[in-house]
């Protein structure tokens, strides 16, 4: 799909252009405790900040260190190059710790207009919900001074209503995969996750229906084993693109850049009450602490529904949130029975795909597929 | 669990009952040893523990050693004895006060990163079986190895458990508090959270306080017992003086040449992380302050050479005390110390348990870690304690050891030696290493690049004036 | 039949040809700088010796290094992990086998095969010199001995000299300062090869053990390290009379038949 392709192959792409031209404001943020609806009510153009594998870090590395994250390194990289200046604005959320330092040291050396850091919980209770909720008051707030942006409850119920079809376009092809023939590829999903962050979401919407559309049209896969993969932030589809190449599809996963990004289940109907059960309960992420059971008890029911043959877990080098998380998991899939790789990467590099390759293979054979 | 070395070979015993075992030797030491009697006794023990009790009970700083090794043993026997006494031991991180425990009858508290230390300063083979043992999970690389260590002790299966374990760093460290959770979850063990926004208004404490009498609650749980009026003012009575000596010894630090032995560093930073509030805390600064206040008082103190004035501005290193403070005192360099005594505590209000608890709670706020790295910028409040106490103590040269663990404040590090370097025209050295493993980067190496920066950096930028503050020629 | 496995590492490129069940041909080459010319000339060069080509091979697998494009370039049916040959070949040597340890040039792995072979498990390393052939390069030419020598002299040692570093850049720094201070050669040999048995031991925790345990790669030459691993995992290992860089391509010649008997 060509519109898929520009929009993970170049960061400044068509809808950024339009939207620069047409006066509309464009706002990034990393991390999907951000509530998007709050910017997308405000009429701004929420980006997802993402590197999409490049490893060029020549810049980053006199700020970030060699013992941080590629993946933020690459960002930060991209902040620092001018790749990201369309930019009005950037969100900061406490994802982890290399998440902040990248944030700290854009802020410090290529300051964008607007800039604003959500404070987001590493717990679920009621104390935090209601933290949570106020620091969305004070995003919304920050947001309408600086934008004069105006953001009542009826556009955020709008936005919240828009990203809702959202999500739910998005798990009819997500869960596509469950049924004994497989149409998509996992690394599709994962190009989509990265288009979700990449253009406004009703134009996002739209292409969910247009890639609907041509799904029906495809004859089934070839498919030498159902995978689950899960762990790291990675926006590199070319890496599962490579992968699924030795014939293990990605038939489910727990992706930042992938099956996360439409968990949307909450029960307030108030709206900013809403997004604070909504993007706090459903933060999929080894950061969130004390809910371990809940996220391995999501991991457990998503592989037995697509039918996984085995899982593949990643973290990029220096996630200690992931890293460690990933051998919980595995020694928990293992007791249930699943067959686990761990694997532990480079962020973007193009070497890193032969040893990556090799593994999978190795643990496709393992399979005895 | 059992027998995670996967070699088939048993195991025999962990890191605790180890160093017990040594540390319980030592408690029949006499309170002071002559020159002779501590060779004699460097003799007989095993080679790395030999190492650091040569630094260690070296007879200038003895008077202050001895109490500090009898409150190490005590802190270690309280645990091994609790589960015969039917209390409780928590397991906490360094940044976690550990004062409130102390406050339970029922509840010991001992801390991850000074097992681990004392493991590393004793064990043969520095506690790196242990490092190795977690690595055998598939844990990767690059965690912590202060608190792993241990961890990865506990996790053998074939060393003490704890009742509950407090993850106390999150928000300011992923690392340490993921490893925490991770430990809790595979030993089926209580995890007590202790979270802190990355906030430093008022309306951050106000959650943090609520998140603090939480875990209240939950100790109280854990203990089967109320937390005591009585005794927790007791306690905090003995804190106060704690705090006391602490801002004593901070006065100290500011003559020049700086009488503070650099190793007192890991004695404050040890006692602020396990016996706060303790007679053998009290015991140990009391007598840090009198050997500190001999060395200013001595005949040679006014002639002696000061090359530099050192602050590491966050770890230094621990796995080898000769090649690191001994070797620094040689060379004339006045180590005044690293960030893990930088607990900035303020005395107690004793007015009722809500002002007490109140300090307590501003203290775990303004805890080393959790006030830098738990910020809302994590370099902010760094520079702005480092350049703090430049200022305070004289100080012409910063290192940063560079652990290669500690990924929050390698990821402001650049931001830190610019704002550092600007503000107050101080250099930072950036180092490389492991700061509680030696396999990863030889103290040779870390004693040549420190070298070189003393001549060539800070020298060259001329020394300071020296002076004397009023304040402390009174002590 | 005949069958083919073709394995091309780091250093040296290997090829076994299969007949009935056994080793009909081998062949060892130094590698060429492009995988498809080292295959080929290994390949070609095993056929030879017996007056056979190409088109007598019944199948043919490929392993290691551009597995993927000498199966390409039609010199392979099919292409397996160097995992599973490392692991199937030894298993065929010794049918007891089943954990394999294989140090290369360039990286080392621990595997894990069932009672038919086949893969159950396994770690690698191909990121850290440490712990791999090339930590031994480094430290022979710093000693002044060859790789061959380096671990027959570690017998001669009175003690171990122990290195202090995990990392070899470091450790290089470090014997150098022995040296200079006079330490044997035999003593240093001997704190070497312990280091590196030291690094694959980290490997071996992390997949675990169970008997019987084999070395394959051309580090298994090396008897001190071999030595310091029975001491570090408390047995013996079984050893064999097959030259132990063969057992890659062994392993593929034994899937390439499989593979064949399987299409067949």
């Amino acid at each position: 799909m060509d519109q898929l392709k520009e929009l993970t192959g170049v960061i400044e792409n068509s809808y950024v252009t339009a939207a620069r031209a047409a006066g509309r404001k464009i706002v990034g943020y990393s991390c999907l405790s951000t509530p998007r609806e709050v910017l997308d009510a405000a009429g701004i153009f929420p980006y997802r900040i993402k590197a999409l594998g490049r490893a060029e870090t020549e810049m980053a590395d006199a700020y970030l260190s060699r013992f941080n994250c590629g993946f933020c390194r690459a960002c930060l990289q991209l902040g620092l190059d001018g790749t990201y200046d369309f930019l009005d604005g950037i969100i900061e959320t406490n994802g982890c710790d290399h998440l902040r330092g990248m944030f700290e040291n854009w802020q410090y050396a290529a300051p964008r207009p607007f800039f604003h850091y959500i404070r987001v919980p590493h717990l679920v209770d009621q104390d935090s919900l209601e933290w949570f909720r106020e620091e969305i008051e004070l995003f919304i707030a920050a947001t309408n001074k600086h934008f004069g942006a105006g953001i009542d409850d009826q556009k955020l119920q709008a936005a919240i209503d828009l990203q809702d079809k959202i999500a739910a376009a998005m798990r009819l092809i997500y869960e596509s995969r469950f049924n004994n023939e497989i149409k998509v590829f996992g690394h599709e999903i994962i190009a989509l996750s990265v288009a979700e962050g990449s253009l406004p979401a009703p134009d996002f919407l739209d292409l969910l229906k247009t890639f609907t559309g041509e799904l029906e049209a495809r004859r089934p896969l070839d498919c030498r084993a159902r995978l689950f993969m899960g762990g790291a932030a990675t926006d590199e589809i070319e890496l599962i693109a490579e992968l699924e190449q030795l014939g293990g599809l990605v038939t489910a996963d727990s992706f930042c850049f992938g099956g996360r990004f439409f968990l949307r289940e909450a029960s307030a109907r108030e709206p900013v009450k809403r997004l604070a059960e909504m993007y706090l309960n459903n933060l999929l992420c080894p950061r969130m602490f004390m809910s371990y059971p809940g996220r391995k008890a999501y991991i457990v029911d998503l592989i037995a529904k697509s039918k996984a043959d085995g899982a593949v877990l990643f973290h990029n080098k220096f996630c200690d949130l992931h890293g460690i998380e990933n051998v919980k998991l595995k020694m928990d899939l293992e007791k249930e029975g699943l067959p686990v790789l761990l694997l532990e990467k480079e962020y973007g590099a193009g070497a890193d795909i032969g040893r990556m390759k090799t593994r999978v293979q190795a643990f496709l054979e393992q399979l005895k597929r | 669990m059992n027998n995670l070395n996967g070699t088939g070979k048993a195991q025999t015993t962990g890191l605790f009952s180890r160093v017990h075992g040594l540390f319980s030797v030592l408690k029949k030491l006499p309170d002071s040893l002559s020159a002779e009697e501590l060779e004699g006794l460097i003799k007989v023990l095993p080679a790395d523990s030999a190492n650091s009790m040569k630094s260690l009970l070296k007879p200038s700083i003895q008077q202050a050693s001895m109490p500090f090794l009898r409150m190490l043993i005590a802190a270690l026997d309280e645990t091994k004895a609790a589960k015969e006494q039917g209390y409780k031991v928590v397991l906490a991180p360094f940044n976690f006060p550990p004062e409130i425990i102390h406050a339970f009858d029922k509840l010991v508290p001992i801390t991850t990163e000074v097992l681990t230390t004392l493991g590393v300063i004793s064990l043969e083979g520095q506690g790196e079986r242990y490092w190795e043992l977690a690595m055998g999970l598939g844990l990767p690389d690059h965690l912590c190895s202060a608190n792993t260590i241990d961890l990865g002790s506990m996790l053998s299966g074939m060393d003490f458990e704890p009742d509950a374990i407090i993850s106390g760093c999150i928000g300011s460290c992923d690392v340490n508090s993921k490893t925490h959770e991770f430990v809790s979850l595979l030993m089926d063990l209580p995890q007590i959270a202790l979270e802190k926004p990355p906030d430093n208004t008022e309306r951050g404490f106000s959650f943090f306080k609520k998140n603090y009498y939480k875990m209240i609650r939950q100790l109280e749980e854990l203990a089967g017992e109320e937390l005591n009026d009585e005794k927790l003012r007791a306690v905090a009575i003995k804190v106060n003086r704690c705090t006391e000596l602490y801002h004593d010894l901070w006065e100290m630090k500011k003559l020049v040449p700086c009488p503070v032995p650099g190793i007192f560093s890991l004695f404050v930073c040890a006692t602020r992380f396990s016996m706060w509030g303790r007679d053998e805390g009290i015991k140990t600064l009391e007598q840090c302050l009198e050997v500190a206040k001999l060395n200013f008082k001595s005949d040679d103190y006014g002639s002696r050479e000061e090359k530099a004035r050192v602050l590491w501005i966050y770890l230094s290193y621990y796995y080898d005390l000769v090649k690191f403070y001994d070797w620094m005192e040689e060379h004339k360099i006045s180590n005044m110390g690293d960030a893990l005594q930088w607990a900035f505590p303020e005395p107690l209000d004793l007015t009722s348990r809500e002002t007490i608890l109140d300090g307590m709670i501003r203290s775990a706020w303004n805890n080393v870690m959790t006030r830098q790295m738990g910020a809302a910028s994590m370099s902010q409040r760094w520079i702005e304690d480092i350049v703090y106490i430049i200022r305070e103590w004289g100080v012409n040269g910063a290192i940063y050891c560079g652990h290669h663990s500690c990924k929050q404040t390698w990821s402001v590090f650049s931001i830190t030696r610019n704002e550092v370097l600007k503000r107050t025209g101080v250099p930072t050295l950036g180092l490389q290493g492991d700061s509680w493993i030696r396999s990863m980067t030889p103290m040779s190496v870390i004693q040549e690049e420190v070298d070189q920066f003393v001549n060539n950096v800070i020298n060259k930028r001329g020394r300071r004036k020296r002076r004397r503050t009023a304040g402390a020629a009174e002590l | 039949m005949f069958y083919g496995g073709i394995d091309v590492g780091s250093l040296t490129a290997q090829a076994v040809v299969l007949k009935d069940n056994s080793i009909y041909s081998f062949q060892s080459i130094p590698v060429k700088p492009n995988p498809v010319d080292s295959a080929a000339a290994v390949i070609e060069g095993a056929l030879r010796d017996k007056g056979l080509t190409l088109k007598d091979l019944s199948f043919c697998v490929s392993t290691g290094y551009g597995r993927e494009q000498i199966q390409k370039e039609g010199l392979a049916g099919e292409n397996m992990s160097e995992i599973s040959c490392h692991g199937k070949g030894a298993w065929w040597i010794l049918p007891r086998v089943r954990t394999v340890i294989d140090i290369g040039g360039q990286d080392a792995k621990v595997i894990r095969v069932d009672q038919d072979g086949e893969l159950v498990n396994f770690v690698m390393n191909d990121k850290c010199a440490a712990g791999t052939g090339r930590f031994l390069d480094v430290m022979s030419k710093t000693l002044g001995v060859t790789v061959e020598e380096i671990g027959p002299l570690s017998f001669s040692a009175r003690q171990v000299i122990e290195m202090s570093s995990r990392c070899s850049i470091f450790c290089e720094t470090e014997v150098h300062h022995y040296l200079q201070r006079g330490a044997g050669l035999a003593d240093l040999a001997a704190g070497i090869n312990r280091t590196m048995a030291g690094r694959v031991m980290a490997l071996v925790r992390r997949v675990g053990i169970e008997k019987e345990v084999t070395m394959t790669g051309g580090v298994a030459k090396n008897p001190a390290v071999r030595r310091e691993l029975e001491k570090a995992m408390g047995l013996k290992m079984l050893t064999y009379n097959v030259d132990s860089q063969l057992v890659g391509a062994l392993g593929a010649a034994l899937i390439a038949r499989r593979l064949e008997e399987v299409k067949s």
